[in-house]
């Protein structure tokens, strides 16, 4: 291992530890606008600045993440928000060029370590290629089969939706640029040469290619359904602002249109009824049988009586007394046609000679409202004197104090 | 014909059939003959097998259009127009409670428990919901928000813009009337000329209501 390798080799893996030792620091810088310096010394601040994790755009400003540090965050987290699609293909091509002289010109003069040095180089570039279009294709699926759940807003969906189809253009365009017939001429008849920049990456890019145009198809058919869904939206919305503006907007009426619209050709229900027939012998049994298995109802058929309209127990409680009171004043009526004739008795004098707890005027209404009930042939069997006087002498309003009845003569 | 029979019955019914309400006879119906062969069936009864422009939905409509037909049109044109409002409202009072960010398509599924418990917590989805409960439309009679939401499902399935798979499960799925719905709305802007453009920004839209 020359001196210049293990250098490299011992400072990188110096400035790898130093991702690793201020990974939460660089974090907070991802998510934010600057690096949190608080607690950071000068010395470590000026080693993560060397290696180029971090820069300072200017005196002022705060320390920022190196774009290559946030992308590569961006790519461990798959953060398609920020996940980066660059494949820079004209680049890596100038690269291979530049790369595949040196290697034939080590070959010439017989150089072999340089030889291999350049091989490995170009092997490395070609992986690289590779794994930027992987990643991105990656990157674009993850996007699709997510819906671009990343953005919540269906305009961000399709803004996202527009940045990833150019995306894929950028990406179809950089495959263009690889020109096979201009690669077969360059490598010339070298097997290896051959094997890693003809067979190997022609395998590759048609893959990508066939993936890259699966991704496009079907973001555009996403692109549709959001934009569908966006026009629904849009049109739903407008729709209701206007008729709450206009709360008399009627449209014409399209049903006396000579062409009626079809939307509006909505055919009257027709429900198609049918009810057991007995004209044919055979279905008549059929439906003696169907008559036979019907279940029997669980319930017992409800008789008459229980059929009347529900009694709350007050309403029976009332109608007892009410029973009962015509009873007492049906006693009363019999006790005064046990008397001789055209002897009255007093309704209260009864009332409280046979210690009934009815209240006067209670007991004074049943008897005059059983007298008035009576048929006209029965009344004139009796004879009813109201003792009443008036309210006052100003108020003819008279107030009945007592009823005496007596058996008319 | 006979294995059509359950669903010739829907039409008649003035069901709208979707992929939805009856997954298999729509895919029948995508088939031109049996299409074809429904339509020579209902020819007597003066009806014929119709679809949305999408071809998402299908329905009966006359064939022949005579003087009672146009009044029976007339009649449901007018409830159409009437139910409108309240039912674009729902459609966005959905959206907005649940927190899509689309309107409820056909397939979505809604749960009435979950869209009282949104709107519970938030006073205006709550006052926006009582008085679209309220409407004549869907016409509660209860101040209660639960019954509100449910009077509005149940509403919106006898209507046939929500289904019910399950009687005893308080879960809905939104079937393809949603679509026609949509496409009546999207015929009279044009046919009026109603000032609602469609490319205009959603804020501006919203800056409207």
């Amino acid at each position: 291992m020359s001196e210049l390798e293990s250098r490299l080799l011992k400072t990188g893996a110096e400035r790898l530890a130093l991702l690793g030792k201020h990974a939460e620091r660089l974090m907070q810088g991802y998510t934010r606008d600057d690096v949190p310096l608080d607690g950071l010394n000068d010395s470590a601040l000026r080693k993560l600045l060397a290696a180029r994790l971090l820069w300072r755009p200017d005196e002022q400003s705060g320390v920022k993440l190196a774009p290559k540090v946030r992308e590569l965050i961006a790519e461990m987290l798959a953060d398609e928000t920020r996940r980066h699609v660059n494949a820079d293909v004209a680049e890596t091509l100038e690269l291979v060029r530049s790369l595949v002289h040196s290697y034939r010109e080590a070959r010439s003069r017989g150089e072999h370590w340089r030889q291999e040095q350049q091989l490995l180089r170009l092997r490395q570039e070609v992986d690289d290629l590779n794994g930027r279009f992987a990643d991105a294709i990656d990157s674009l699926w993850q996007r699709l089969n997510s819906d671009f759940g990343f953005v919540s807003q269906l305009s961000d969906k399709i803004r996202e939706n527009d940045r990833a189809q150019k995306q894929i253009v950028r990406l179809l365009d950089g495959l263009a640029l690889i020109d096979f017939d201009e690669l077969i001429a360059l490598v010339g008849s070298d097997g290896s040469l051959r094997k890693l920049l003809i067979s190997q990456l022609q395998q590759r890019l048609s893959h990508h290619y066939t993936s890259l145009r699966e991704v496009q198809r079907r973001l555009i058919e996403l692109m549709a359904r959001f934009r569908k869904q966006q026009a629904r939206s849009r049109l739903i919305s407008g729709m209701v602002a206007f008729m709450r503006e206009h709360p008399g907007f009627v449209p014409s009426n399209y049903a006396k249109r000579s062409d009626v619209p079809a939307l509006f050709n909505h055919a009257a229900p027709l429900h198609a009824a049918a009810a057991p027939a007995l004209d044919r012998a055979l279905e008549s049994r059929v439906l003696a049988e169907l008559l036979h298995e019907l279940p029997t109802p669980r319930h017992a058929t409800q008789t008459l009586e229980s059929a009347v309209p529900a009694l709350t127990p007050e309403d029976s409680l009332a109608a007892a007394r009410q029973q009962a009171l015509k009873q007492d004043v049906e006693r009363f009526y019999l006790a005064v046609l046990d008397q001789p004739p055209a002897k009255p008795i007093s309704a209260l004098a009864y009332l409280y000679d046979s210690q009934l707890d009815w209240p006067d005027e209670i007991w004074l209404f049943q008897v005059i409202s059983e007298y008035q009930g009576l048929p006209r042939s029965e009344q004139q069997a009796f004879r009813l004197h109201q003792d009443e006087s008036p309210a006052s002498s100003f108020n003819d309003l008279r107030l009945i104090h007592d009823v005496a009845l007596a058996v008319a003569v | 014909m006979i294995e059509h029979g359950p669903l010739l019955e829907r039409l008649l019914a003035g069901e709208f059939v979707c992929a939805v309400s009856d997954d298999n006879a729509f895919r029948h119906l995508a088939n031109e003959e049996t299409r074809d062969a429904i339509d020579d069936y209902l020819r007597p009864l003066n009806r014929r097998l119709a679809s949305n422009d999408e071809g998402s939905v299908y329905f009966l409509a006359w064939r022949q259009l005579n003087e009672a037909a146009r009044e029976q049109l007339s009649r449901q044109l007018s409830d159409t127009v009437n139910s409108l409002l309240p039912l674009l409202e729902w459609l966005q009072l959905v959206q907005e409670a649940l927190g899509r960010d689309t309107l409820a398509a056909p397939g979505d599924v809604l749960k009435p428990a979950e869209f009282s418990a949104k709107c519970e917590d938030n006073q205006s989805l709550r006052e926006r919901l009582e008085r679209l409960a309220t409407d004549s439309f869907f016409g509660s009679q209860s101040d209660q928000l639960d019954a509100q939401v449910k009077q509005l499902f149940k509403r919106l399935k006898e209507h046939g813009y929500l289904l019910q798979p399950h009687t005893e499960r308080q879960v809905f799925v939104v079937t393809g009337k949603i679509d026609y719905l949509i496409e009546v709305v999207r015929f009279i802007r044009d046919e009026e000329n109603l000032p609602i453009d469609a490319e205009r920004e959603e804020g501006a839209q919203e800056a409207l209501l």
